[in-house]
């Protein structure tokens, strides 16, 4: 009857591991391909506007970001303020000298497009300078940032 | 000589490695898409240059006030409301004059545009630089297209001077303006994605403007429907 029954240790054998690293480099590649880096860090406070016709953007590199909310830090105030890249602007008549600052080469204003990121309880009036500052430089070709918004 | 073997390497560490990076990833990603709806602004225009006359019928005047509230030619209207008359207000005279408060349709015909081409180049062959007559010769050449590319060889088209204007005050908030513009970039959308299915040139919303044949169907879409929007200054 023992005549199967080999000698040795019984038990629970070890789980197998040497198939995690495949694993998890997997889930590594997966991340590094989905992943889109934080272009800017948020200095206003900007939750977006929905829209069921909004259409995600899709040459990121030619695209400039204006950020427009209420700053975070209270040394700043409760107005609206807007954020050019890393630090906030004093007034809308910047907008104009750091688009022309971030003209690409070879690139006229107009093929760069503007995706003004506005909170949406942020009055027009903000955002009208804005556009009329972008009107000055031609750049007219502009994007109202909106999460998409799936129609009922 | 005994010949050193080469140990086995230690893959152990490997996993840990490989969290380490992953968890890296995991903290920079923002995996929300940039989306948003797109406009041109209209040209800075020359404080010289003559304001363009136009007729009540053919202008859209939505306003929204400091609290959000929505005034459409001159009566109060819910969101909500604002598609059918935005819809209305292309569609209403498409056939026959059914409503004189709303822009009239004119047919555009082949002969028409080949008319209109001659006498732009014949205006051209006495003063080439004269920018009126080359812009008629560019919209008549793009009209042409358009009519060349449809059954019959012509088409309705609304007045050219029909316009939606937009008025805001200093505190509307934006997320109102932007639910106006939803509104107008929906029908709009919508009537040129009928037209396409009207003609078979696909679906508008599919169209890339990357992709080369798409461009042609693109404009000759904006053709068919155009899309003006003129928004007044904020009142100081």
């Amino acid at each position: 009857m023992s005549k199967f029954k080999k000698g040795g240790k019984k038990g629970i054998p070890g789980v197998n591991t040497s198939a995690l690293p495949d694993i998890i480099f997997m889930l590594l590649f997966f991340f590094m391909v989905a992943t889109t880096m934080k272009e800017v860090d948020m200095q206003v406070d900007v939750k977006k506007p929905q829209a069921t016709q909004a259409m995600a953007i899709e040459d990121k590199d030619n695209v400039d970001f204006i950020y427009i909310g209420r700053p975070y830090d209270a040394e700043e105030g409760t107005e609206p303020r807007i954020q050019l890249d890393d630090a906030l602007a004093p007034d809308p008549t910047f907008v104009p000298i750091w688009k022309q600052q971030k003209a690409r080469e070879g690139k006229k204003p107009f093929d760069i497009v503007t995706s003004l990121k506005v909170d949406k309880t942020v009055g027009m009036r903000i955002v009208s300078d804005v556009k009329e500052g972008l009107r000055t430089i031609d750049a007219l070709k502009i994007n109202y940032s909106a999460d998409q918004l799936v129609a009922k | 000589m005994a010949r050193r073997e080469v140990g086995e390497i230690n893959a152990g560490s490997m996993a840990d490695i490989a969290f380490l990076l992953l968890i890296f990833f995991l903290v920079t990603t923002t995996m929300e898409v940039d989306a948003g709806i797109g406009r041109t602004l209209p040209l800075k225009r020359d404080q010289n240059s003559p304001p363009v006359e136009i007729n009540e019928r053919d202008v859209l005047d939505i306003m929204a006030n400091k609290n959000d509230q929505l005034l459409v030619e001159n009566r109060q209207l819910q969101i909500e409301d604002l598609e059918e008359v935005v819809r209305d207000f292309y569609l209403a005279n498409l056939d026959s004059e059914t409503n004189p408060d709303l822009p009239l349709y004119t047919t555009i015909s082949r002969t028409q545009c080949l008319q209109k081409i001659a006498a732009s180049k014949a205006a051209l062959a006495t003063n080439p630089k004269n920018d009126v007559a080359n812009q008629e010769l560019a919209k008549w050449t793009a009209k042409l297209a358009v009519c060349e590319s449809i059954p019959n060889n012509s088409y309705r088209e609304i007045s050219n001077k029909a316009i939606i204007q937009l008025k805001n005050q200093a505190n509307t908030s934006f997320g109102r303006y932007i639910d106006i513009q939803d509104i107008l970039k929906k029908v709009v959308n919508d009537l040129r994605s009928e037209k396409a299915e009207e003609y078979g040139w696909g679906t508008y919303l599919e169209l890339k403007e990357t992709v080369e044949e798409d461009i042609e169907t693109i404009e000759r879409l904006r053709i068919l429907v155009p899309e003006r929007i003129v928004e007044a200054k904020i009142e100081k």
